[in-house]
Order: structure tokens, then C-alpha cells, then sequence
């Protein structure tokens, strides 16, 4: 005999505007049976009554419609990072500001190791580490070898992917000396070591000679159980209930741990992996035929169908594709102009890959970041939409950074949506006015408000672990729109609060075509609240993302953010 | 230590032949002639980004699987995936070792910066960047801004340019390709033309042409073209010419690495094997106009040798010889 648990709270914020607002709901098999107040749940029989939420407050359930399930597994490794962040445990990791802070945390690390019986040479990697916030020299290996007893091996990866920094331990345990020919491999220009390697190794030959001695562990670590668990525990600890992976292989082992992690009752977050489109596994045909046939595998918290695909690099590594005139600064500080960034995936192959996995019914969500990358998209998409039109495609522009109000209106017109870098307006928003984009184009940066107004569906994400998932934050980005040095860039450009949630919620729902299932608190829907300590709308807006989460509720089943 | 695998990496734009080369050296049988090689004798590692397009007879695969098509040949053709540094590392410990690696680089990337690679592998060496143009087509892809820049960045760093597809260009337009080639192409790199992206396997390095003297008898002499008595064809397509010697004498490691920087880029490949006058052997590469000198592995019987190969009627054999000499120590 099925059961019905009708939870009160002191306010229920549904994002449904037939009933914006209820105190309580009624929930039956999973699913949200009533909303309302408690008579009009009762009036559905017999219920057990939940008090637990009375002085919280409900919301649906965040969807982050981009982020990486890494977000989890990372913290395996220690963080470096500028800004303060939280590990799946709750712990804060406060931000390092100085070069000196990086040298006195890996002090601590390597102490650590030492006291766990981990070997002397047992390489410490950390991660999250940014040069572009620190205004002193570059991080080098001399630096680092002040960390410890210099014997340990320590590579630090920088938060762009493109970059690690290691110490003289692990130059010499990689076999990198002065006569290094490999041209990532940086030296030192000047002074007593001048010629000999810095520890700086950018690109991926250079990384690689470090990859190779320190092997397939770390950062390149393939996706495990405990990964997914750590990324379920980040996602109760921010009140999302649905996540994206937006870029997956989907291989054996990859299906593996996703689906017996999506069969614990104990795992608290739907998720929607997207597949790999480019530089992958599969020709564009067998990639489509592939997906298509693990759509019969979904369940309940796991979602197949979603396809990535991805167009150019990222703005603050120089490599998004630009229209003119380009970049306002180069990556030498120098005046711009002169060079575009990359493409990931050729314009045309992009056009013919789209057509083959849009033909096959699948959603595909295309990174673009330059404004250049986001036209072509815009352009090759209106082509195969015109030779294969379809009804209700949901494909959708993701990062779509410098997208203005000329193109959200062509992408109105062909029914795409856009999810905005949000986080991007904090996390280099000072880098983007002072150095990428210049000080006028930075106003148009992740532009929310022109989104709306041209009748673009509007998500809003943060790319975790990028930049730390947290919804209630990115919201904040695009609410406020305020860089770390107190600008705002592009006021007009700025979201309601009641806006902002919609693009944490029903917004997101929509590109992942779950917006008849999530997003929003209604009869019908699944029973998936974030659980909150205050309304979001009726605290000041600079406080939102100081907003307390206190867990979740995932069809039915309540997780509370610590413990349980 | 084993000896050092060539490492190549063929670039161009999408539709400019570089599936077709690949299929093509990977299926070659080069025939009786020769070192006894062609792909009955020479096992080459392939690495692309999508068997798929690859499309080779099914008659010819031995095994596939695990991201890997093994031919019946001995050769293999592996997929990149997303990380072509594990790809490699994976290619790098099989056993026997590949007589030689070469890398598909997308159509939009830089294939310098995969070139890196050979570098950063002590079990790698350098054999070269070949970037394919599509004679029918580049000049009309180079008027599309958003690909301009794409279709020229990888030839900057280029040792080989082929024009390929010159049977489907009609004059106006082979004769625009070259225009555009002129303009973009960095001054002194050699260019062939070719249909069906035929260029010879001899390109994969002087290193899969090791004269029998590589070790053989110890005697002095050199050859051109056909190569010594008793000595192999270098290469067996007459756009092509090689310089073989076994060489007397020790030389001197800095003047060495001073004469393969500054060889001639009429020169494609060059490998040298020297001793030292301490006793040690010094190993010498130029390739993707790139040179490198470092310490190798004494050969069995003490043969020293040196073996070059260029474009038919353009190798510099004298200035070779001559350059050579003024390396050498003992006797002065």
C-alpha cells in the first residue's frame, strides 16, 4: 500500500505561477501528490504529517544544467585555489593569496603525508591553482621547494587545464634538465639559473613528461564510485537535486559506476550525462547510434540522450573565438587584435556531426565561448535546421559568453537556449574588463537580461569544478553582476531574483527537456526541494548567495546536507 | 636502451588526405627492392582521431578491439581519444617496440604542438611535420574568415608541404593554391605534389632506412642515389635521392650540433651515428627542420654511419661531405 507524507514548511517557493507560494505538500510514491496548506493535502486521506521542514523554507530542487562530476572526485586532491571553497565534507578551504600562503599549505600537505606513512618520494598533486590573480613573479620550482624537505615530488595543476608548476624534486624524477628541447618546457631568462627549467610546464607534451612518471593517478584519475558519492555529497550540501556531466565518454566502465550509483537509494542527485561528440570514441554516425541505445537504460536518477559537443577553447586562456576585433589584450598584456583563439572542432565538422546526432532525436548542447564560436553555432545549427527541421529540439549554446542581442534574436527565432557563464562575472570579471575583452565589451559579458528580453530560454550555470557548483551563488553573479574588485559590469544586464532562481530551476529543466518532471514544485512533478533556512527573495540581493542550504529532498527521500 | 622510435606527424585541414596518406603507408608493400622492407618488414603505429574514416579492407585486419586495429602486416592503427598522451603511453610500452609512431593531428590543430611530444619521449625521436593542402580546395576555404587563420597555422612549422589532390584543381585554381601556398608557406620548406596523398613511405624517417653498414661492415665510401654496392636503395620513388657513408674518425659533439642546425633545407631527413673522441657515440637527428644530437648506443661492431635523404637532384651530397669533415677530430 503506497504511502503519503505531507511535509510542512514555513514557506514553500514553487516557481509555479499558478500557486507561487504554499506551506505545505503532500507526496505520494516519489512524486508531489498536493501543494497547498495542510487541509488541501489532507483532503487527499490518509498521510503521515513531516514537521522536520516547519521553519525551513522550500524550493524546487536547483538543476545545475553544466557542471562535471569531477567537481567530486577533485578533491581527492588538495585545493590551491584563490577564492574560499567547500570540499564534499563541508570543510572550507580558504583561499591562498600569496605565494608564500601556496608554500606554507603544501608544508602542512607534505607534513601530512609524512605522518600517514606515505613514502618520501610519493608525489603530492594539488590542484586549482590561478597565476592570473597574483600580481608577484610567477610561481616557480625554487618556491616550491621551500615546501617541505624538498624531497617530496610536488606538481601543482593550474585551474585551466593548460598549466602545472612542479618542484625540483619531480624535474628531477621526470628527467627535465636544461637541455629539455620540448618548447613548453619554460627556463629561466635570467639570474643564476638562467637556462635551467623553472618548473613551469604549459601545454600538453610538457605536462606529459610529468604525466608519464607520475601515471594514470590524480587529476586524470578515470570516474569512480567514491567520485560519484563525493559529487552526491556536494550536491546535498548546495540544494541540487539534478546535474548535468557535461562531458562524458560513455564507455563500459563509465555506465558502470553511473548506473550502480544511480540505483542506491542512498545517492541523492539525478543525473544527465551528455556524451562526448568530439575528439572522442565515435565517428558521429556510431556516436548517435551509441546514445540511442542508452536511452533504453535510463532510470529514475539517470538520464542518457544528452549530447556535447564543443566548438572553441575559454576566453581567459586567449583561445575563444573572437569576432573583431579580438582580443582587447593579448596574453602578454600587449594590445590585442592580432591573434583569434582555436577551434576545438572545425565549423563544418561541427555543422556535420550536428545534423547526424540531431537526425537522431538527441539534444545537443554545444560549448561556445568566443562570439565568433557562437555565430558559426548559430549559423551551421540554422542550416540543418532548415534541411531537418524538428519540433522541441532543446539544443542549447553553453558558456555563450559574448552573445548579443542580434544573435539571442536569431536564436530565438530557431527555438535554442542559452546557458550563460554566470560565475564567470565573479570568478574573472576583473580579468575580462582590464585585459580580454576591454572595458565596454566586458559589460555584455553572460548577458542574462538580453537573453530574456529576445525570448531565449535562460539557464545559468557554474561549470563545476571550474568554478564551485553552487546554484544559489550563480544566481547571485547574476543578480549583482559585481567583480572581486567592487565593479559591476553591465548593470542592465542584471536578473531578478525571482529571474535568477527560474535559471537555477525551471530554466535549466528546460535544455535537459526535464521541465515537465522538475523545476518547479506541482502537483505531478517529482518530489525534489531544496531545503533552505531563509526565502532567497526576501533577503537583501548581495546576501543571496549567503543564503544557509540546510539539504535536500530527492523524490520523496529527504538528505540533509551533513550526515545522513 | 633501445633505439629511439621516429616520430611523425602529418597536419591539414579537413579533406586535404591525411586519412588517405595514412591508409596508404599503412597498407604499402614497398615491394622486393630495397632494404627488404615496405610494410612486410617495417611495423608502423598510427595513431587518428576516427577509424571510421580510415576504412580499410577487412582482409587486411588481424585483430581489433580496445581501441586498436592490428593488420595482418604487423602494422597497428590506434585511436587517439581525448588524450593523446596515453595513447602514447600505451603504444610505447608494447613489444616488440613499433619501428615507427605517426600522429593524425586534427584538422584544426597545430601539429607542432604534437610534435612536442617526440621531444618530451626519451623513447621518441623527431621525424618530422608533414602538413597535406588540398590543391581543390584551400584557396576558396581561405576566403571564409572564420577559417583563415586555422588553414595556414600549421604551416608554420612544417618540413614537408604536399599538395595534394592536384588532379582535381584546374589550372586557375591549382594555380591560386600555390599563390596561397606562397603567401603562407614559411621561405625554404619543400614542397611535393602528389594525387591521392602517394607519398612515399621513405619519408618516414632515415631512421627506417638504416644502410647495412648501420653496423655492418666497417669500411669507408659513400653513395647517392642507389646506394652503395652491397647497399640498400634508399628510397625508392625517384622524387627522391639519398647520401649514405660510413664514415672514419672521431668527431667533435658541439661542431656537430652546429652543422645540423644549420643544414640546408633541401636536406628532409638526416641520421647520423659518430663516435666521440672520449670513447662515447653520439646520435644526430634533423628533421621537421629540427635538429638533435645526443648521446646513443655504441652499434655492435663499431659502424659508423650517416644516412640523408632529399627531394631528387636538390641533396647537397658535396656540401654533406664537406660539412661533415669539418666535424671530425681525428685524423684532423
Amino acid at each position: 500500500m503506497t504511502t503519503t507524507t505531507v511535509f510542512s514548511a514555513r514557506r514553500i517557493v514553487t516557481m509555479n505561477p499558478a500557486q507561487p507560494e504554499a506551506t505545505h505538500v503532500a507526496v505520494r510514491d516519489g512524486r508531489i501528490l498536493a501543494v497547498g496548506d495542510l487541509a488541501q493535502c489532507a483532503a487527499w486521506g490518509p498521510h503521515t504529517l513531516d514537521e522536520r521542514f516547519s521553519d525551513k523554507v522550500l524550493l524546487p530542487g536547483f538543476v545545475e544544467g553544466h557542471c562535471h562530476l569531477k567537481e567530486g572526485s577533485l578533491w581527492d586532491q588538495p585545493y590551491l585555489g584563490w577564492f574560499d571553497r567547500r570540499d564534499p565534507r563541508g570543510r572550507l578551504w580558504p583561499g591562498l593569496r600569496s605565494v608564500d600562503a601556496v608554500v606554507a599549505r603544501l608544508s602542512e600537505l607534505d607534513a601530512a603525508m609524512a605522518a600517514a606513512g606515505k613514502a618520501d618520494d610519493a608525489p603530492l598533486i594539488a590542484w586549482g591553482f590561478d597565476p592570473i590573480y597574483f600580481s608577484e613573479a610567477r610561481l616557480t620550482a625554487p618556491d616550491l621547494d621551500r615546501a617541505g624537505n624538498g624531497r617530496r615530488p610536488i606538481v601543482i595543476a593550474h585551474a585551466n587545464g593548460h598549466l602545472m608548476t612542479v618542484n625540483s624534486a619531480m624535474l628531477q624524477a621526470a628527467g627535465i634538465d636544461a637541455d629539455n628541447e620540448v618548447e613548453g618546457v619554460m627556463k629561466f631568462e635570467a639570474g643564476p639559473r638562467q637556462g635551467q627549467p623553472n618548473g613551469e610546464l604549459q601545454e600538453p607534451a610538457a605536462m606529459y613528461l610529468v604525466l608519464r612518471r607520475v601515471g594514470n593517478a590524480g587529476l586524470l584519475a578515470p570516474l569512480d564510485d567514491a567520485g560519484l558519492r563525493a559529487f552526491g555529497a556536494m550536491a546535498k550540501l548546495q540544494g541540487v537535486t539534478t546535474a548535468t556531466d557535461l562531458v562524458n565518454k560513455l564507455g563500459e566502465a563509465d555506465l558502470a559506476v553511473l548506473e550502480r550509483q544511480a540505483d542506491d537509494e542512498a545517492f541523492p542527485v539525478r543525473i544527465l550525462p551528455a556524451f562526448q561528440a568530439f575528439h572522442g570514441t565515435h565517428g558521429a554516425a556510431a556516436g548517435a547510434e551509441h546514445v540511442q541505445g542508452l536511452v533504453a537504460r535510463n532510470r529514475d536518477k539517470l538520464r542518457y540522450g544528452l549530447v556535447k559537443m564543443m566548438l572553441d577553447g575559454s576566453i581567459q586562456g586567449f583561445s575563444a573565438r573572437l569576432r573583431w576585433p579580438g582580443y582587447f589584450k593579448g596574453s602578454d598584456g600587449q594590445p590585442g587584435g592580432a591573434h583569434n583563439g582555436i577551434w576545438v572542432t572545425a565549423p563544418s565538422q561541427y555543422e556535420a556531426d550536428f545534423e547526424a546526432y540531431h537526425r537522431a532525436g538527441l539534444t545537443i548542447h554545444t560549448h561556445t565561448n568566443g562570439d565568433e564560436a557562437s555565430g558559426g553555432a548559430i549559423a551551421a545549427i540554422e542550416r540543418v535546421l532548415a534541411r531537418h527541421p524538428r519540433p522541441d529540439h532543446r539544443h542549447t549554446l553553453q558558456h555563450g559568453q559574448m552573445i548579443d542581442r542580434p544573435m539571442f534574436r536569431r536564436m530565438a527565432a530557431l527555438g535554442l537556449g542559452a546557458n550563460l557563464f554566470s560565475n564567470h562575472l565573479w570568478y574573472w570579471g576583473d580579468q575580462h574588463h582590464d585585459i580580454t575583452m576591454g572595458p565596454d565589451r566586458a559589460h555584455r559579458l553572460d548577458a542574462c537580461r538580453s537573453a530574456l528580453d529576445e525570448g531565449v530560454r535562460l539557464a545559468i550555470h557554474s561549470d563545476a569544478p571550474v568554478t564551485p557548483l553552487a546554484p544559489l551563488f550563480t544566481a547571485w553573479c547574476a543578480v549583482n553582476r559585481i567583480t572581486p574588485s567592487g565593479r559591476v559590469l553591465g548593470a542592465a544586464e542584471r536578473l531578478t531574483v525571482h529571474e535568477a532562481l527560474h535559471a537555477i530551476t525551471l530554466g535549466p529543466a528546460w535544455t535537459l527537456k526535464l521541465d515537465h518532471e522538475i523545476g518547479s514544485i506541482e502537483c505531478g512533478k517529482r518530489a525534489d526541494f531544496a531545503v533552505l533556512h531563509d526565502d532567497p527573495r526576501n533577503v537583501p540581493p548581495m546576501a543571496l548567495k549567503d543564503v544557509r542550504v540546510w539539504g535536500t529532498v530527492l523524490s520523496g527521500r529527504v538528505f540533509p546536507a551533513t550526515g545522513g | 636502451m633501445a633505439p629511439r622510435i621516429p616520430f611523425t606527424v602529418i597536419g591539414g585541414f579537413l579533406g586535404a588526405g591525411k586519412t588517405t596518406l595514412l591508409r596508404h603507408w599503412l597498407t604499402l608493400d614497398d615491394g622486393p627492392s630495397g632494404s627488404g622492407s615496405g610494410a612486410s618488414g617495417r611495423r608502423i603505429a598510427v595513431l587518428v582521431n576516427d577509424f571510421g574514416e580510415l576504412n580499410l579492407d577487412a582482409a587486411l585486419i588481424a585483430q581489433a578491439g580496445g581501441g586498436a586495429i592490428a593488420l595482418s602486416n604487423g602494422c597497428v592503427c590506434c585511436s587517439i581519444g581525448d588524450d593523446l598522451g596515453n595513447a602514447l603511453i600505451q603504444l610505447l610500452d608494447a613489444w616488440p617496440p613499433f619501428d615507427a609512431v605517426v600522429v593524425e593531428a586534427s584538422g584544426v590543430s597545430d601539429p607542432w604542438r604534437i610534435a612536442q611530444y617526440a621531444l618530451a619521449d626519451p623513447r621518441l625521436v623527431l621525424d618530422g611535420v608533414t602538413v597535406l593542402v588540398d590543391a581543390a580546395a584551400v584557396a576558396s576555404q581561405a576566403l571564409d574568415p572564420l577559417l583563415a587563420d586555422t588553414l595556414s597555422r600549421p604551416l608554420a612549422h612544417a618540413d614537408l608541404i604536399v599538395l595534394n589532390k592536384v588532379d582535381q584543381a584546374d589550372a586557375p585554381t591549382l594555380a591560386a593554391a600555390q599563390a596561397w601556398l606562397a603567401r603562407h608557406a614559411p621561405p625554404g620548406v619543400p614542397q611535393l605534389q602528389t594525387v591521392q596523398a602517394q607519398v612515399p613511405r621513405a619519408l618516414l624517417g632515415a631512421a627506417l632506412y638504416q644502410p647495412k653498414g648501420w653496423g655492418g661492415d666497417k669500411r669507408g665510401g659513400e653513395g647517392r642515389g642507389g646506394g652503395l654496392p652491397g647497399h640498400p636503395a634508399v628510397a625508392h620513388d625517384q622524387r627522391f635521392e639519398s647520401w649514405a657513408v660510413q664514415p672514419e674518425g672521431t668527431y667533435d659533439a658541439a661542431r656537430l650540433r652546429a652543422w645540423l642546425q644549420a643544414l640546408p633545407p633541401s636536406v628532409l631527413r638526416l641520421k647520423a651515428l659518430l663516435p666521440l673522441a672520449d670513447g662515447r657515440w653520439a646520435e644526430g637527428h634533423w628533421a621537421g627542420r629540427h635538429a638533435s644530437l645526443r648521446l646513443g648506443v655504441p652499434p655492435p661492431d663499431d659502424g659508423a654511419a650517416l644516412v640523408a635523404i632529399g627531394l631528387a637532384e636538390q641533396l647537397p651530397c658535396r656540401a654533406l661531405a664537406t660539412g661533415l669533415d669539418a666535424c671530425r677530430i681525428h685524423p684532423a
